[in-house]
């Protein structure tokens, strides 16, 4: 199953980053996760939860960002949000919401990103 | 005493399995192979194609053959006496570059003008995932309804050719192929589609020529 891996990966990169930064225990994960990337953010977080299981991020808050659509048109250039009606977000790659153009390269929403974690450290100065 | 401290990441995991599959390419490219990344869904006649082309084209060929739990793809290769390795991914849906590295290391790369990696029969988790192929040809038929390429656009979007096979079967299952190309196109202008017969041969000749041009272009 893709969440699987990704979930494995997601899970190896911030307990990696936890041990190098002397966490004893993980508080919150951050992740964001493309529009257009192929992942169940609700299951994602499931297995990550399985995953997390006697490791230091078990009971962490998992917080998932969704990236919205970027594309940048090779008709008229327009660089910036595609149109998405939220029913059709695939709608974002084939048309560019500036000229109608079809021909448009996706920019961002691909993404399956660990951008921050909160960790719980003894405080040395204290 | 304690203190929560938010560390910046900034890890994707997409972009990890992205320079691999770039270490990948370099690999190829060092040994001067081209590989095309075959996708498709199950059934689309990715494995026919494949075997017709060992047999058609004028160069060394070697075979990746990607499937979940099996060995039955590769053997079929291995009757064409070319170098196979039979990739089981066990759960996953997909190859990714982790998984296209190590078998690297089974097939005699220096032997090989031109490999094809097979993925797995799936048209949505290998989206995600860049092998380091030079081409991704996917490969799907009108038996699995004219739709298909509505229902998976992006796939079809990334493609650098596209093969609608088993055209023959068209009014047998009430499929409109000319839909098909149209819609490929509306996601993906420039690429080439291609509509084939392995049945009769319709398109054929076309598919190895794409591949061959593309080869030449590299």
């Amino acid at each position: 199953m893709h969440e699987l891996s990704m979930a494995e990966a997601i899970v190896e990169t911030v307990l990696d980053v936890a041990e190098k930064n002397d966490a004893q225990e993980i508080v919150e994960v951050t992740i964001e996760v493309g529009e257009l990337t192929m992942l169940n953010p609700e299951q994602v977080k499931f297995l990550l939860g399985v995953l997390a299981e006697d490791t230091l991020l078990e009971g962490a808050e998992i917080i998932i960002e969704e990236v919205p659509v970027e594309i940048k048109c090779r008709n008229c250039e327009f660089t910036g949000l595609a149109n998405t009606d939220g029913s059709d977000h695939y709608l974002a790659i084939v048309l560019c919401p500036k000229c109608n153009e079809r021909n448009v390269e996706i920019l961002k929403g691909r993404e399956c990103n660990v951008k921050t974690i909160k960790i719980e450290k003894s405080d040395e100065n204290a | 005493m304690h203190k929560i401290a938010e560390v910046e990441v900034q890890h994707d995991i997409m972009v990890a399995n992205r320079k691999l599959a770039r270490k990948n390419q370099k690999m190829l490219d060092n040994n001067q192979v081209y590989s095309v990344d075959v996708v498709g869904a199950i059934g689309s006649g990715k494995t026919t194609l494949i075997e017709a082309l060992i047999d058609a084209m004028d160069c060394n060929i070697g075979v990746i053959a990607g499937d979940v739990i099996s060995k039955y793809d590769a053997g079929r290769f291995e009757k064409h006496e070319v170098p196979v390795v039979g990739l089981n991914t066990g759960k996953e849906c997909h190859l990714d570059a982790h998984l296209v590295e190590h078998a690297f290391h089974d097939l005699p790369l220096g032997d090989i003008d031109l490999l094809f990696i097979e993925n797995v029969g799936n048209l949505i988790c290998p989206v995600d995932f860049e092998l380091g192929s030079h081409m991704r040809m996917v490969v799907i038929s009108v038996t699995e309804g004219d739709d298909t390429v509505e229902k998976h656009p992006l796939i079809f979007k990334d493609a650098d050719l596209v093969v609608i096979n088993k055209v023959d079967l068209a009014d047998a299952v009430g499929a409109d192929s000319d839909k098909m190309v149209n819609d490929v196109k509306q996601l993906n202008p420039d690429v080439q589609v291609i509509k084939t017969s392995l049945k009769t041969d319709k398109g054929f000749d076309e598919v190895m020529k794409a591949i061959e041009i593309s080869i030449s272009e590299n």
